[in-house]
């Protein structure tokens, strides 16, 4: 378990100071050295510009890791707000922030991203927006299941006859009790959004070149599959690997909350 | 029960129309213009404005929103999906030949990750914390985080590149559907293993079960009558969320084994700016999506009454 936690801590460190720890430039162009071999220069091996490719993983981890953090940050605002208006507002506002939530979930996110990022025009911005606009719907559905199980309690009565306003209701009794199980959700989708960068990038709809990114990198490696297959090798390790740590860092969490009351458990599977 | 069926139905119907307007809306308000787009796929030059007058007016970008909707949705309902803006075809018939390569394989993938996925997860928690139940963990978080395009690389780089015994790209005949099955069908395999390991493990902690075994009900008995059906639930729940996995690996492995399918058809549609295709492939993922969930709505109310009564 340790490990896993040390794991994501490697990748918190990589994304935020991986630049400097870059041998090279990730975009200086050297064609006589083009699609080497891993060498005591070229650690990883250089790409099909002759460039180097760990140092190109070093700079993609900000542009993938940082991204995925922030939209997955996105969601989680929009849809804990959205899921505490639901829970707080009376019937009519439950039923159509729960019936948007629905719409939104109507659509399988891959293809909604895709759909969104390639009308926008590829690009980061768009790659953005596209991926917080389908990513907010967890967060709603669970932090309005845990919102109305908290109306009920004594405390929440309590503090509504006393005249606390929704607002303070909210920052004071809702969010405790929510940060928990949102926690679990946000990991989950962290990882996704990782995912879904690079998914998009490996259609050329994610980060422009010549800016790297590990879906770009993945993408440009296809090509050279034949003569150079550990380029290909590089990018997805790199995914893989930082998925699986923050999905193992979300299981650990979640069981330990399993353990702490079993209630929350089932809501935050939802 | 047929009450409760019927508000289901309601809901899914307000989804539906509600996917439909969000669609809509995403096309209409896509930067760029569209007309020059279209222009530009039809006859490969630049055009003066005559011509993009010309072809706004044709395609009936001039109208204005709601105009243009009522355009869009009235032939719509009646099952039209209208014409390519690009090619002038129908787009229904394409969208059927696309269908006819994505369907097979999605089945495919699914039938082969419930025939592996199921006995793993019954042989894993026999033991508990064995080696195999360990194996099938490991297995189950691996193929969560392995995202399917550079499994289908891997699997292309292995099996077509240096063992040479299956065809890569193209969809020609059967054999060149085992390499993206298989890369759909690890990762289904994955997630189901997961979904089931831990339903059955959930089931077997039900209050009733001890009370069982002290009357001497055998254990295999137990095993079907009572352990089998509670760690149903959860499986048929995944199952919704299962599709979509599955709908959005096919966009990828399509893409990358060049297959003619529904995902390739999408992209290629989104960078032809074909609106009519785009929005024709959306909207029925959105609708087999709230069909299928609404499905599952209906069987957890026939299994299961207790479920549904706190939903809203």
């Amino acid at each position: 378990m340790r490990s896993v936690i040390a794991l994501s801590c490697v990748f918190f460190l990589l994304a935020v100071f991986g630049p400097m720890l870059a041998p090279h430039d990730p975009t200086a162009i050297n064609i006589p050295n083009r699609l080497n071999a891993p060498s005591a220069e070229w650690l990883l091996g250089t790409d099909a510009l002759g460039r180097d490719i760990l140092s190109r993983l070093l700079y993609g981890a900000r542009r993938s890791l940082g991204l995925a953090f922030l939209v997955s940050v996105i969601g989680l605002c929009i849809g804990t707000l959205a899921g505490l208006v639901a829970a707080q507002g009376g019937t009519a506002a439950d039923w159509m922030i729960m019936r948007i939530t629905d719409t939104f979930l109507a659509f399988p996110e891959l293809v909604a991203t895709v759909v969104i990022a390639g009308l926008l025009g590829a690009g980061t911005e768009s790659l953005t927006f596209a991926l917080s606009v389908t990513s907010w719907m967890r967060y709603t559905r669970v932090a309005r299941g845990i919102g109305l199980a908290q109306k009920s309690r004594g405390y929440v009565v309590q503090a509504k006859l006393a005249g606390l306003s929704p607002l303070a209701i909210a920052r004071w009794h809702y969010l405790p009790a929510l940060v928990p199980s949102l926690t679990v959700v946000w990991t989950g989708m962290f990882a996704r959004a990782i995912l879904g960068i690079s998914a998009l990038g490996f259609l050329g709809l994610g980060v422009q070149p010549p800016m790297p990114e590990w879906g770009t990198m993945l993408l440009d490696a296809r090509i050279h599959m034949r003569s150079t297959p550990l380029q290909m090798i590089w990018p997805g390790l790199a995914v893989v690997t930082s998925v699986l740590a923050i999905n193992l860092c979300g299981d650990a969490l979640r069981d330990a909350l399993a353990k702490q009351n079993g209630h929350n458990l089932r809501s935050a599977q939802r | 029960m047929i009450r409760s069926i019927l508000s289901l139905l309601l809901r899914a119907l307000v989804v539906v129309s509600g996917a439909s307007i969000v669609t809509f809306i995403l096309l209409w308000n896509a930067p760029g213009d569209p007309a020059l787009a279209i222009a530009m796929a039809r006859y490969h030059q630049v055009v003066s404005a005559d011509v993009l007058d010309q072809v706004r007016n044709e395609v009936g970008l001039d109208a204005g929103f709601w105009s243009a909707f009522k355009a869009w949705i009235g032939p719509l309902l009646a099952g039209d999906f209208g014409k390519s803006t690009v090619t002038d075809r129908e787009v229904w018939p394409e969208l059927v030949t696309a269908m006819s390569y994505t369907f097979p394989l999605a089945m495919l993938a699914l039938v082969c990750g419930m025939c592996v996925a199921l006995p793993l997860a019954i042989l894993a928690t026999k033991h508990p914390g064995s080696v195999l139940d360990r194996a099938a963990i490991g297995m189950a978080s691996l193929g969560a985080a392995i995202p399917p395009y550079w499994l289908g690389l891997l699997l292309i780089l292995l099996f077509a590149v240096y063992l040479d015994w299956l065809p890569a790209m193209g969809a020609l005949s059967t054999t060149h559907m085992v390499l993206p099955a298989l890369t759909l069908g690890l990762g289904v395999t994955a997630s189901l293993t997961r979904i089931i390991r831990s339903g059955i493990l959930d089931a077997r902690e039900q209050a009733f079960l001890p009370a069982f075994r002290r009357r001497c009900v055998l254990s295999r008995n137990i095993g079907r009558d009572h352990i089998a059906p509670h760690a149903t639930i959860p499986v048929i729940t995944v199952f919704g969320l299962e599709l979509a996995f599955l709908l959005e690996g096919l966009v990828m492995v399509e893409v990358i084994f060049g297959r003619p399918g529904l995902g390739s058809f999408l992209v290629n549609a989104i960078e032809a700016r074909d609106f009519p295709k785009v929005q024709a492939v959306v909207l029925l993922t959105a609708l087999v999506f709230v069909v299928i969930n609404l499905i599952i709505d209906v069987i957890y109310q026939v299994i299961d009454p207790r479920i549904g009564e706190h939903d809203a």
